[in-house]
């Protein structure tokens, strides 16, 4: 039964609400979110699910094809590589790798991301605009650049794509936020703290921040899609996971020498590479539009 | 404009000295011996060595080596490749306008096709074509480029067998290189299979460029789009409206030239993700560029190469992001004022 309202005025929404109001208004954006959700928890709980173990070859059942085929079967869901390895296991597997890698990522360079550019975006003049200039001439270094540099030196292996993804990540996140906070500092209500005697870090912390965060959450969402991608795009050159790895990437170069006889061995990691980047992106675009109202 | 011209090739410059010192000290951190990683020669004899140690200083101080290895490296001298022993700069000559062949084909395309669709995407007042573009530019966005590229050559050049999957040119046709563009020099060929060339030269680069444009288009709909929805709420479109011009001047003449700023601004941003993709593209197609020389160098763990490559692919990003930077402040008066406002 629908509540009489006796009142005419109106229950006035926060702006989280207002913001979480909008982002839900959006079925995609809802879906995205799900998505992620799921994802997450196969990230965490994948290898409890996964009915066998990445590694585990059944000699009886080589390249299966998955179950809705004619001649596939159910108890390999979604077929078995050429070493008749569970493909559907090492999804579950690799979850964890590809997807709950690129959130460490993204965490650490948000973190060291966020400490330079609200120092450099604080900070006016020469040293401002030095920091600023050479992370944005960073930013143009493509990280596959970088994920070479690091190899060369430190060797192939999934904890270097930890550092050359990292270090390709940060210069976004400084730029960002440089940009942010340096906007910000120049407006009137600014001042006006400055005027009332707020010294720079209470004007930093309780009058900039709170108008940076959405700029922050947004460049997070890009960063992580952009994070899978290139931990995939790794693994996929050898340069990252190593071949036994069930890393999404590296499952598809090591079914690219059946991709003729069996392309599922290619297509299903990276349908499963899709999906992952896909749920962020849409989360992402959600959360940018339900925000754009307010930073506007 | 003076100033600010000096301002950015001072950026440039000083953008350069700090790659350049990226790598001297990555170089100094190579799994081999010193002489090996600055100049690929394996087996030097003594005079080699003698000549090594002097151009690059070897027996002064860290500062005094890295003042001759920059020397050194901007003279042109990028040391010999450990594999092929030749020279690193010949090769990197060589894959480069393959490379820029490849870049500037799919730029085109995902210009001359996302653009226009972006203008529709942002005039159509229907829902279901909005969401559906929406929708493919958003899933072009998040497809992971090596599957992209894989799945397309098995359906277009296996499973129908229309295109060809690898290299730029069949084997056949003998064409000497006079710019280094397939494309250009089939059709500079002096021989009467010259059109025959020139349409095998074009149904090579169709499957690598279509994968490589991917990206970029999805990002042109999308920033196209937007800048189109904001200024068509503008008043001086208002205006133009009012004094009665057709749709298509209002669209084409006022709106567009403004809408094109943000969009050649992302072209910018997007300059390290594109090469990325390049390279990887590159791997997937055989195309004999920088991206597919510089991953087959990191396989041989050929750390000549790695530096040459690194270093000129780096330098020629950095040079081509600060020069779309320098034409959008051309083009763009209100971000000059920014400038010149801004300290």
């Amino acid at each position: 039964m629908p509540r009489i309202r006796i009142y005419q005025e109106d229950h006035i929404l926060s702006p989280t609400q207002k913001v979480w109001q909008a982002f839900s208004d959006n079925p995609f954006a809802l879906m995205g979110l799900w998505a992620v959700c799921c994802m997450l928890t196969l990230a965490i709980f994948g290898p409890w699910i996964a009915p066998y173990s990445p590694e585990q070859q059944d000699p009886l059942a080589l390249l299966l094809p998955p179950s809705w085929d004619a001649s596939g079967t159910v108890e390999h869901f979604l077929g078995t590589d050429d070493l008749g390895r569970d493909i559907f296991s090492r999804l579950l597997h690799g979850a964890h790798l590809t997807f709950g890698m690129a959130l460490g990522i993204v965490l650490a360079s948000l973190v060291v991301g966020f400490i330079i550019g609200s120092i450099s975006g604080m900070m006016k003049g020469l040293k401002s605009s030095i920091l600023s200039h050479l992370l944005d001439a960073l930013l143009s270094i493509p990280s596959l650049l970088l994920a070479i540099l690091v190899v060369a030196v430190m060797g192939p292996g999934l904890d270097n794509v930890f550092w050359a993804v990292g270090i390709a990540l940060t210069p976004q996140f400084v730029r960002a936020i440089h940009q942010a906070v340096h906007e910000e500092l120049q407006k009137d209500y600014v001042t006006a703290a400055k005027l009332d005697g707020a010294n720079s870090i209470q004007i930093f912390w309780y009058v900039i921040m709170p108008n940076v965060w959405e700029t922050v959450i947004i460049q997070t969402t890009l960063a992580i899609s952009a994070a899978i991608l290139d931990i995939a795009a790794l693994g996929f050159l050898n340069l990252g996971a190593q071949a036994p790895s069930p890393e999404w990437g590296a499952m598809v170069s090591q079914g690219l020498d059946n991709l003729l006889t069996a392309p599922w061995t290619v297509t299903i990691p990276g349908v499963a590479i899709l999906c992952s980047v896909l749920a962020i992106n849409l989360v992402g675009d959600g959360l940018r539009s339900a925000l754009s109202p307010i930073r506007n | 404009m003076g100033r600010y011209l000096l301002r950015r090739l001072n950026l440039f410059l000083a953008t350069s000295f700090v790659l350049i010192a990226v790598l001297f000290i990555t170089t100094s951190y190579f799994p081999t011996s010193k002489v090996v990683a600055l100049t690929g020669i394996t087996e030097p004899t003594a005079e080699q060595l003698q000549n090594i140690e002097t151009t690059y200083q070897l027996n002064g101080n860290q500062l005094e080596q890295f003042f001759a290895y920059a020397k050194a490296r901007l003279s042109g001298d990028l040391g010999v490749s450990i594999t092929s022993q030749r020279p690193v700069i010949e090769e990197l000559t060589q894959a480069l306008p393959a490379s820029f062949e490849l870049a500037i084909v799919s730029g085109l395309i995902a210009v001359l096709l996302g653009v226009p669709l972006g203008v529709f995407a942002s005039l159509s007042k229907n829902k279901v074509t909005q969401h559906s573009i929406m929708a493919i530019t958003l899933t072009g966005y998040s497809i992971p480029v090596f599957w992209l590229g894989l799945t397309l050559s098995l359906w277009f050049g296996v499973k129908l067998g229309w295109l060809p999957v690898s290299g730029r040119l069949n084997q056949l046709y003998e064409v000497e290189p006079v710019t280094g563009f397939m494309l250009t020099d089939t059709i500079l060929w002096e021989s009467v299979y010259r059109f025959s060339a020139f349409k095998d030269a074009l149904f090579h680069i169709i499957l690598p460029s279509i994968t490589l444009a991917v990206l970029p288009f999805t990002v042109v709909v999308r920033i196209t789009r937007a800048a189109m929805l904001n200024i068509m709420e503008q008043p001086y479109i208002k205006a133009a409206e009012a004094r009665g011009l057709h749709t298509s001047t209002i669209v084409l003449r006022h709106a567009l030239p403004n809408a094109l700023i943000p969009v050649l601004k992302n072209m910018g941003l997007m300059l390290g993700t594109f090469a990325s993709y390049a390279m990887i593209v590159e791997v997937i197609f055989s195309w004999p560029g920088v991206g597919s020389w510089l991953v087959s160098g990191i396989y041989q763990r050929d750390y000549t190469v790695i530096q040459g490559g690194v270093l000129g692919v780096a330098l020629t990003i950095i040079f081509l992001s600060i020069l779309i930077e320098v034409i959008h402040n051309a083009y763009n008066p209100l971000s000059r004022k920014e400038l010149y406002a801004a300290n």
